[in-house]
């Protein structure tokens, strides 16, 4: 394992006077090639961490900390200068694949306007690069997706374009905020599958988002559990999930394997098996 | 596997084509069946006169023998039963057949006609203006919402709605030709829009600058702007591509409803400027209670809002791509 | 939840611009209501001063044509204009909602030729409608005040229908009817009580609306007549001297201008309050 791509110190978000703060002293690394997922129930303090990596949390919001790039502390760069990081080192994609894309530009534009900005290329070049991007995630016809607009596109089909526009730019990581929890089950497993592969592919460090324990389970390497803006327990998977060493991470997985076995029996008793 | 993918992009093309023509005509019908609401609520409108409508007309007339009266009533076809003489006046209409002015004798859609590119022009240049002012003083009220200048943008909008129109078209005369002797009081050349153009873009861009910040304000919180910022666009590229360009085709929908607005404010405009348009020509017809010329007057007004609203919808059709393919 | 509930702590929360408007129109109103009062002079005397008087100590707003003193003018004028509003207000929300609610608790068919009229006369603005009103019932203030009320008749009737619809899909009414309550029992009883705050609301809105048309209305000429001090009659016939005494022109016309603003300040915050979808309707 290499050095980390992305090292996260103290980092802390507090509203408004600041008595409250939704996330306190998180700290943790990401490497290239590597999957951190962060787990937690909703409120965790999970999603706020993976806004202020990219530094998109919303005005009100105070944040303390370092956040390290590549040995660069970007939480203290002006606008400016992240607008030149997003993207180009760090991409997201988000939740909800139906309203991500810009509903009144075609595909093309919005998968080659970051190659245009970051990396210099005419819109030919781009307009190349990008159809390779959508070939990769799966696309068959990416001249043809090019020429739409996103509410031409399926929902998984989106969350696909999302995942190619952003590692169209190569970022050394990925920040995907619970990015099939808006999906059906069937497609779940295919954008899944579809991150670990291209994580391999392109070398990215995902950093996973998700309330999901499966999912964790499936992809991550490792895993920090949070819970009211704290890391509980971090630490690869196998050790966190196979000997889970706090309280709330056992009844994380408790009620996760509560659930899958009652589905599992209800199919057994009902024998219809589906995918 | 080439043959068969354009088969299905053509056939998608013309099903657009087909659906995009549906949508035009049903809108048209919509807009047609509106016009004649108009056309017969303006047919009724003479009949709510209090008293007889012959004898109000000819008041003022020194010609008003019972002869002359009678045979107005006739030419109105006012002895005829109420639905009879609606119907008969939509029938008319709907053939172009606006009927005669009272005063002038001659054909109210002729006179009408003759004043409605001066009242188009009027029109035009006055909308314009108000969307190149109100556009982007909403833009600049919502990008810095909660802020300064979105205070001031906010407090000139309510006082825009606040003013009258035909007073802010007073006191620029006041400052613009009589003070400073700038532009000319009243006429009708290329020189003499500036002002009454100015006075309806300034009254109704306050409209136009609120409808730009709700719109934009709406669309900036939306997930693909957080998208784009998440892609390291420049934030000028962000606002001006990926937040305007929704907001402005959300804004299309409601310049037809501004315009509607602005030609009714234009109304008493083109009285404050003496601008030869059928706004000056229709007070003239009620100061003289020339029914048949105010009649057609309302015909050709209503119809002009409903044309342009349904233009505008159409346009709209066009400019979203979610109602052009779907 | 109910309006008692309505207390200090709401009225701190309230935004500025509606204590400001309130209390600019507070202002007006007891301007107008006190003008025999506050009047220096008779507003159709003549020759209470110099013809075409500047402003002066004298007469704080200065004189017109006719040498009458202005500010009594606009005074009295106050009276006039707001009784047209309130007027116009008052008839036109009591036509409008009765059209809204018929509208709302009919059958399908009355329902759809309701909307579709309404729609219609919806869709043009209210200043025109009251011109053409006016225009077939001859110039003069009571008439100026029916067109003006009818003219705001749409926009009544369409926000009442909105909000009896809302009203009429909740489940109490549904258990109501159900119960065997008649329809005007059931408006009566139980749809008027919960729209009648947002219909108040609603009225300011329609008010500075008014304002503006009986002005413009009485500056063509076709509204109040002169010599009634009428706003905008005393801009009609102040237009003649606009070099010569301009402040003919400017002290109804802020007068206008106050009396609008207000309204608009209150109805603006209010109606996010009552009806938060509604989005650039003037």
């Amino acid at each position: 394992m290499s050095s980390p791509y992305l090292s996260v110190r103290d980092l802390s978000i507090s509203f408004g006077s600041g008595e409250f703060r939704a996330v306190r002293n998180v700290s943790f690394d990401l490497a290239r090639g590597e999957i951190l997922a962060l787990v937690g129930e909703s409120g965790s303090g999970k999603s706020l961490t993976s806004l202020s990596v990219m530094r998109l949390l919303p005005e009100a919001a105070r944040m303390t900390g370092r956040i390290e790039i590549e040995g660069r502390d970007i939480a203290v760069l002006p606008p400016r200068q992240m607008e030149d990081v997003r993207g180009a080192k760090i991409g997201m994609i988000f939740q909800e694949p139906m309203t991500s894309l810009n509903p009144v530009l075609t595909i093309a534009r919005q998968m080659t306007e970051g190659l245009i900005r970051h990396n210099g290329l005419s819109r030919r070049e781009a307009l190349a690069a990008a159809a390779t991007c959508l070939e990769d995630v799966g696309f068959a016809e990416p001249d043809r997706v090019l020429r739409q607009y996103p509410h031409q596109l399926s929902g998984g089909m989106r969350q696909r374009v999302m995942i190619a526009a952003a590692l169209a730019l190569k970022p050394g990581i990925l920040i995907a905020d619970e990015p099939t929890t808006a999906l059906d089950v069937t497609v779940q497993a295919q954008v899944l599958d579809l991150l670990v592969d291209l994580k391999s592919r392109y070398g990215s460090g995902i950093l996973l988002i998700t309330h999901d324990i499966g999912v964790v389970a499936e992809t991550a390497d490792r895993v920090a559990v949070m819970r009211g803006g704290q890391i509980l327990e971090t630490g690869t998977v196998d050790e966190v999930l196979g000997a889970p060493t706090h309280e709330y991470t056992r009844a994380l997985l408790a009620s996760h394997l509560t659930v899958e076995k009652s589905l599992r029996l209800r199919k057994d008793e009902t024998g219809v098996a589906t995918s | 596997m080439q043959l068969p993918l354009r088969r299905k992009v053509e056939r998608d093309f013309w099903e657009n084509r087909l659906l995009m023509l549906f949508l035009i005509l049903k809108r048209a019908l919509v807009a047609f069946l509106t016009v004649l609401v108009v056309i017969v609520l303006s047919g009724v409108l003479i009949h709510v006169v209090p008293g007889d409508p012959v004898t109000a007309m000819m008041a003022q007339s020194v010609t008003a023998t019972p002869e002359a009266m009678a045979e107005m009533r006739a030419r109105l076809g006012l002895d005829l039963p109420v639905w009879q003489q609606v119907g008969l006046y939509a029938w008319h209409v709907l053939q172009g057949d606006l009927g005669t002015s009272i005063r002038s004798s001659e054909s109210v859609a002729q006179l009408l006609l003759q004043r409605l590119p001066n009242t188009f022009s009027l029109a035009v240049s006055g909308l314009v203006i108000a969307l190149a002012i109100g556009i982007p003083l909403g833009f600049l009220a919502a990008v810095n919402r909660g802020r300064l200048a979105d205070t001031a943008v906010m407090v000139i909008a309510v006082l825009g709605v606040s003013i009258p129109a035909f007073w802010l078209g007073l006191i620029l005369m006041q400052v613009f030709s009589l003070k400073l002797g700038w532009l000319p009081v009243a006429g009708s050349g290329w020189r003499n829009i500036i002002l009454p153009a100015f006075t309806l873009g300034l009254t109704y861009c306050a409209l136009v600058a609120r409808m730009t910040r709700s719109a934009l304000i709406e669309v900036l919180a939306e997930d693909y702007i957080r998208t784009a910022r998440a892609r390291g666009l420049r934030e000028r590229q962000v606002l001006l591509v990926h937040a305007l360009r929704p907001a402005l085709i959300s804004i299309v929908t409601v310049v037809g409803l501004v315009f509607a607005y602005l030609l009714g404010g234009q109304v008493i405009i083109e009285n404050v400027f003496s601008w030869n348009g059928i706004g000056r020509l229709a007070v003239q017809a009620m100061l003289e209670r020339d029914y048949p010329m105010i009649q057609g007057f309302i015909v050709v007004f209503a119809t002009s809002v409903v044309i342009v609203s349904m233009l505008i919808d159409i346009l709209y059709g066009f400019l979203d791509p979610r109602m052009r393919q779907k | 939840m109910t309006s008692t509930t309505v207390t200090a702590a709401t009225l701190r929360s309230l935004p500025f611009t509606v204590i400001l408007g309130t209390g600019l129109a507070l202002l007006i109103i007891a301007a107008a209501l006190l003008a025999p009062y506050l009047a220096p002079f008779d507003p159709m005397r003549m020759a209470a001063g110099p013809r075409l008087a500047a402003p002066s100590a004298a007469h704080l707003f200065g004189t017109d044509e006719f040498g009458r003193d202005l500010l009594s003018r606009v005074l009295m004028g106050g009276r006039l204009s707001l009784g047209i509003g309130v007027a116009a207000v008052v008839s036109g929300l009591a036509i409008g909602g009765l059209l809204g609610l018929l509208a709302a608790f009919s059958g399908r068919l009355v329902q759809a030729v309701l909307l579709r009229v309404i729609d219609v006369l919806y869709s043009f603005p209210d200043t025109l409608i009251a011109l053409a009103l006016v225009a077939f019932l001859g110039p003069g203030i009571e008439n100026a005040t029916l067109a003006i009320a009818i003219s705001l008749v749409p926009f009544y009737a369409r926000v009442t229908y909105g909000l009896a619809a809302a009203e009429r899909a909740k489940p109490y009414i549904e258990a109501a009817q159900l119960a065997g309550v008649r329809p005007g029992r059931l408006v009566r009883v139980h749809v008027m009580p919960n729209i009648g705050q947002s219909l108040i609301v609603m009225g300011t809105l329609g008010f500075s609306s008014a304002i503006l048309s009986a002005a413009g209305l009485s500056f063509l000429g076709l509204g109040v007549q002169p010599p009634s001090p009428e706003w905008g009659a005393i801009l009609a016939s102040g237009r003649n001297y606009i070099t010569k005494a301009p402040w003919i022109l400017l002290f109804p016309g802020v007068a206008i201008c106050l009396t609008v603003l207000s309204f608009n300040l209150i109805g603006d915050s209010l109606r996010d309050l009552v009806d938060p979808r509604r989005k650039g309707r003037p």
